[in-house]
């Protein structure tokens, strides 16, 4: 296939922002047909060329051209016209919008007498069926698709001109379960055989080894390396190719003492998305919770928390038999949460560092009622010192940190609380590896003074790589409670897409 | 465009974001000024502070619940609560003047109390929970007085009177209670722990409510609280006219909302804030009575401050989002 | 916290408790007119059907104009679409048409197209004010609202002005086919609305900008464009209700657009209960109009007082929302702060 001619060709491409060099010389050729994967860490530069692609950037240095036709000033119309589309993260649908308004949004269908309502569903339904492979009536309203049905629509929208010839995917399955991520590459598959060229952007190399015809691996704004044939043994070499560095050095050396138990959890359950759960976490311990998206294990943790009832179960504090009425409640008796979207829920973002760090404890940098600023301002900068967020300035705005030194903000706000027990709900989501790195070490230390962590994670080499125990959540049941060691990453995942959850329900 | 010319430009820009509405402000008052001889009176300026009293009252309580990342459409009716407990309580009970004081701030803390129920327990979106507030207690105003009659009371006691009409050395009454209040909600609001938390629900709920902070109780106190500090509003206006005048505090909603915008427009990064919210009533209190000093007819006055206030507005938010 | 994962499919059988709470609101309408037609004897008649529908007509014309805003501008009142200016430009309008009518001597062919000018007029001050200034549509059209009833006490000097025009009186007594001539025109100009807003591509793009704009914009549809033609739409449907107040008033009197507001509010938001997606639409805001128009009629037949009537609709407006809102709450399948 990389014999055929390339449809899109960036060559020796630069960028510069303020103070950074985005991409340096970077070079990426698509053919018609394939599926081409771009890989790199954040910060490398897969973002920036998407957007030189796009007209959202004008390029520094470098050519660019689309079917053999070069392009001297790319503008957004431009390469629409040409036949680009783009698959963006969000959505970007109307929940009480049925399908067929979806797909049409923007270049309805009309007639003498206004919107032609059935045209419009009929070649809706015959794109999603014939193209996407896949059957949903026009009717259905988006609110009552699942997420991987929402992405179709997504992408039947961008492609219904059929016009496209090469699309751009970013992070398509990054909100799916992996059961439905099938429902999206069944969708590419039917592309591919259109002859449409696609440039696939992901963080998950189980996937770009899976659909990827070739793969691109930008490192520091170049492309460092392209693979031609991409098999299921790809994933080491690219991440060699990513990183710069083996992977080994990512996870450090788990040696806990596991001592008497934080919190015992037996039996819980919140009626609708998880049941009768057991878990115990000792101090010094940390203990994984893997499970696909909507296998409960978001919910469970919310529901330790506080920030939801639970309908069944008891839960025990330090022997002592605790249900937290709210977080406030939870946090008063030692439990605190690193939540998974940490710009909507962990961080104020219009906040300074400082007053993020210091949420939790403002009677800690108060005299009486009134809030001491020098010392606030002191405790923040200790705390952001210990765990090196950059910029060290604790007046700045929180919402222009990036995702590693955000996160690293939210666990600072916890550290010096004293709290007995750490959930971090993916903790690494969005973050670069030097930051995971960071992050792990810092996890590292919260067991090492005793407190007991739980990690929820869809990630299960991240599990496998910090845990002592691993519990795995299968549709809101607990299906295993292994120690780290005696899993396998083969084992781990299948636990957690058991092919046959009728076996496990029973 | 040239580059000195786009420089000079973004100047103009420049001086208008940090400082549009203080040229402004600075341009009535020189308007007013030069138009009308008694403006600059040094009584005519104790004049604007002090009929600016009530209104920074309500403001405050406004400015509280707009931090707190809501709204309040129903201050008029905490101030007419509190006008009417207190009179009620005067007139048919023969309270002291101060338990009529008290009762009146409670009357005022139930309509906060019915907002907080209504936003808190049952979910209702502050905007209509408090507009609901409103049209129930304004019909209520209007069947306890058959139609809207005030309740009027000659024979309150001087005590009463003096919230209203007194002075402390010197300084008129409202003005003293109004700045006991400016001070005691600058420090809660903008120096105590508890503004900071306030501060961080009104900016992103779930995520205060993640640090553990009980957000619900904060929302539920925060118009329980403003309720009462409008219902002392209330309170002053009666002691006034020795009297209740049923929805007499409507009128100030929209200027008590336009102070905390105009206020949040000078701050750094757009927040409702105390002493903004002061610049804001002064504001309006120096557009009002330089309209009057210039002798405009009632409607047209009315007309006019109207339009100033949409301008006064427009302007404020322009200035907070080119920022 | 945010919602990732999806709503599972609909299912069938004993309807939930969310469906319950949120079909509440219908279920005390259709009980209190049950009642009304109990108690009173001749609320089923064909005279006080025609009266109620009289009566709802300047109601329906302003919610025709607020669920376009509301469609352009997402139903979340605070960040999302509102106009509550849409009431006091009725009111001046009529002010404008009485004073030109009965104080200038003025035909309606000049006092008419004032009237709509000024409507229009303000309906592009509150398009500014919300797509080029920023401000919140809530915060922009209270305070226009503010400064044109001051414009009003201007124009009618804070009086009452009679009207007794052919053509208002026509709109009040005048029949059509044996329907109330203004009946006849609200359904008309609910035609128009209705085909413009959910058979055209233009309509069908306005509730994209409203469902979601940045769906919308991904889309390449013109967001500013069309939030900023909802809000003049609103003025001139503003505009429009004006001769209907004067027809059921004879004439512009003060104060007539608090009631006004409240029931237009009422009406909108009851509506979105009647409509199978939940969302503010056109047909939800004429049966919400003749809902609450029904109710005041009706309390007034069995001679309830009519302070009390406000303090009915307030609480209505709150069960409404409330149970909105709660239904919304249980409904929620997944974890949520």
């Amino acid at each position: 296939m990389s014999a055929d001619p390339d449809i899109l060709m960036l060559k020796g491409i630069s960028k510069a922002f303020p103070g950074v060099q985005a991409l340096e010389g970077a070079t990426l050729c698509v053919a018609a047909g394939e599926v081409h994967g771009l890989v790199g860490e954040n910060g490398a530069g897969k973002s920036t060329i998407i957007k030189i692609i796009a007209g959202v950037y004008d390029r520094d240095a470098g050519t660019m051209s689309i079917d053999g036709r070069h392009f001297d000033h790319v503008s957004p119309q431009g390469v629409h016209d040409a036949g680009v589309r783009f698959i963006h993260q969000e959505l970007h649908l109307v929940p009480h919008f049925t399908v067929a308004e979806s797909v049409f949004m923007g270049q309805e269908v009309t007639g003498k007498f206004g919107l032609k309502r059935k045209t419009m569903r009929l070649r809706a339904e015959a794109f999603l069926r014939d193209v996407l492979n896949t059957r949903i009536s026009g009717d259905t309203l988006i609110r009552d698709l699942g997420i991987a049905e929402r992405k179709l629509v997504q992408i039947a929208r961008a492609l219904i001109d059929d016009e496209a010839k090469i699309v751009v995917f970013d992070e398509p399955t990054a909100p799916l379960a992996s059961s439905e991520i099938e429902q999206v590459f069944q969708a590419i598959r039917g592309l591919q055989e259109r002859g449409i060229a696609m440039i696939y952007v992901s963080h998950y190399l189980g996937e770009i080894t899976d659909i990827c015809d070739r793969v691109t691996v930008f490192r520091n704004g170049r492309d460092v390396a392209v693979l031609d044939e991409v098999t299921e043994d790809s994933s080491d070499s690219i991440i060699r190719h990513m990183v710069g560095r083996d992977i080994e050095a990512l996870y450090p050396e788990i040696h806990h003492k596991v001592g008497e138990p934080v919190l015992e959890v037996a039996g819980l359950g919140d009626g609708r998305k998880f049941f009768g759960v057991d878990l115990t976490v000792g101090k010094g311990e940390l203990v994984g919770i893997a499970g696909l998206i909507g296998s409960g294990r978001e919910e469970l943790t919310d529901t330790i928390y506080g920030l939801n009832q639970p309908t069944t179960g008891t839960m025990t504090m330090d022997g002592v038999p605790n249900r937290f009425a709210s977080p406030a409640d939870a946090v008063g008796k030692g439990i605190v949460l690193v939540p998974r979207d940490r710009r909507h829920d962990g961080l104020v973002l219009d906040f300074t560092v400082a007053d993020n760090i210091n949420l939790a404890s403002l009677e800690q940098v108060a005299v009486s009622i009134l809030e001491d600023r020098s010392a606030a301002a002191k405790r923040a900068e200790k705390l952001a010192e210990q765990i090196d967020i950059r910029p060290r300035d604790p007046d700045a705005i929180a919402r222009f940190l990036s995702g590693g030194n955000q996160q690293k903000v939210v666990l600072a706000r916890w550290l010096a609380t004293g709290a007995k027990l750490f959930i971090l709900d993916e903790p690494t989501v969005g973050v670069d590896i030097g930051a995971k790195v960071e992050i792990y070490q810092l996890i590292e230390k919260l067991t090492a003074q005793g407190a007991g962590v739980i990690v929820s994670s869809s990630d299960p080499a991240e599990l496998l790589g910090i845990c002592d125990r691993i519990v795995v959540m299968l549709r809101g049941r607990v299906v295993a409670n292994e120690a780290a060691r005696s899993l396998t990453l083969d084992s781990l995942t299948a636990l957690t897409t058991h092919s046959n959850p009728a076996e496990v329900l029973a | 465009m040239s580059d000195r010319a786009e420089h000079k430009d973004r100047g103009i820009r420049n001086v208008f974001v940090h400082y549009g509405f203080l040229i402004i402000i600075a341009s009535f008052f020189a308007f007013f000024a030069f138009y009308t001889g008694s403006f600059l009176n040094a009584s005519n300026l104790l004049n604007i502070v002090e009929g600016s009293s009530i209104l920074l009252i309500l403001a405050l309580g406004m400015t509280l619940v707009v931090a707190l990342g809501g709204i309040d459409l129903s201050v008029g009716i905490a101030f007419d609560m509190g006008a009417a407990f207190a009179i009620v309580a005067l007139k048919e009970y023969d309270a002291a003047w101060y338990v009529a004081v008290l009762i009146g701030i409670g009357g005022g803390a139930l309509v906060g109390l019915l907002n907080a129920f209504l936003i808190v327990r049952l979910s209702v979106s502050p905007f209509l929970a408090t507009l609901g507030t409103f049209f129930i207690g304004s019909s209520i105003q209007r069947i306890f007085t058959n139609g809207g009659g005030p309740i009027s009371y000659r024979r309150a006691p001087q005590e009463y009177r003096n919230l209203a009409t007194g002075d402390l050395f010197g300084v008129p009454m409202e003005i003293v209670i109004a700045a006991v209040i400016l001070i005691a909600y600058f420090i809660f609001l903008e120096r105590s722990i508890f503004g900071k938390r306030i501060h961080a629900i009104g900016l992103q709920k779930t995520a205060a409510r993640v640090a553990g902070i009980p957000v619900q109780r904060y929302v539920a106190i925060g118009f329980i609280i403003a309720a009462a500090t409008c219902a002392i509003g209330g309170i002053i206006g009666s002691a006034n006219l020795r009297m209740f005048t049923p929805l007499a505090g409507f009128s100030y909603l929209l200027d008590a909302i336009a102070a905390v915008f105009i206020g949040a427009s000078m701050h750094p990064r757009g927040r409702p804030n105390v002493l903004g919210t002061l610049v804001g009533v002064l504001f309006l209190g120096m557009v009002a009575n330089g309209l009057n000093l210039m002798g405009l007819d009632f409607n047209t006055k009315d007309a006019l401050s109207g339009l100033i206030l949409v301008a006064a507005l427009a302007i404020s938010v322009a200035q907070k989002r080119l920022r | 916290m945010t919602s990732r994962t999806a709503r599972e499919p609909r299912r069938f059988g004993v309807p939930s408790l969310s469906a319950m709470a949120g079909y509440l609101p219908l279920v005390i309408f259709v009980c209190l007119l049950g009642y009304l037609s109990v108690v009173s004897s001749n609320f089923l008649t064909f005279p006080t059907f025609d009266l109620i529908l009289r009566q709802a007509v300047p109601t329906t014309i302003v919610c025709l104009g607020l669920s376009i805003v509301v469609m352009a501008g997402g139903d979340d009142v605070v960040s999302g679409g509102i106009d509550l200016s849409i009431p006091a430009v009725a009111v001046l309008a009529a002010a404008i048409i009485a004073d030109q009518l009965t104080n200038h001597a003025a035909s309606l062919a000049v006092a008419l197209p004032l009237a709509l000018m000024a409507a229009l007029l303000v309906g592009a001050v509150n398009a500014m004010l919300v797509v080029r200034i920023g401000m919140t549509p809530l915060l922009a059209t209270l305070s226009t609202s503010v400064a044109v009833v001051g414009i009003v006490k201007v124009v009618t000097s804070s009086r009452r002005i009679n009207v007794d025009h052919p053509a208002v009186v026509w709109l009040r007594d005048g029949t059509i086919g044996g329907v109330s001539s203004g009946v006849v025109l609200t359904l008309v100009f609910f035609g128009v609305f209705f085909f413009i807003a959910h058979r055209t591509r233009w309509g069908l793009n306005l509730q994209a900008v409203g469902g979601s704009r940045d769906a919308a914009e991904v889309s390449g549809i013109p967001v500013s464009r069309f939030v900023a033609l909802s809000f003049i739409i609103a003025g001139f449907a503003g505009g429009l209700a004006a001769m209907f107040i004067l027809a059921r008033g004879s004439g512009s009197t003060p104060g007539t657009e608090e009631n006004l507001l409240l029931e237009m509010v009422l009406a909108t938001f009851l509506g979105s209960a009647f409509s199978p997606r939940r969302v503010v639409t056109l047909w939800g805001a004429i049966l919400g109009a003749v809902l609450v128009s029904a109710l005041s009629i009706g309390f007034k037949s069995i001679g309830v007082n009519v302070f009390w009537t406000g303090c009915i609709k307030g609480a209505l407006i709150l069960i409404v929302v409330a149970s909105a809102s709660l239904s919304a709450k249980f409904d929620r399948r997944k974890t949520a702060i």
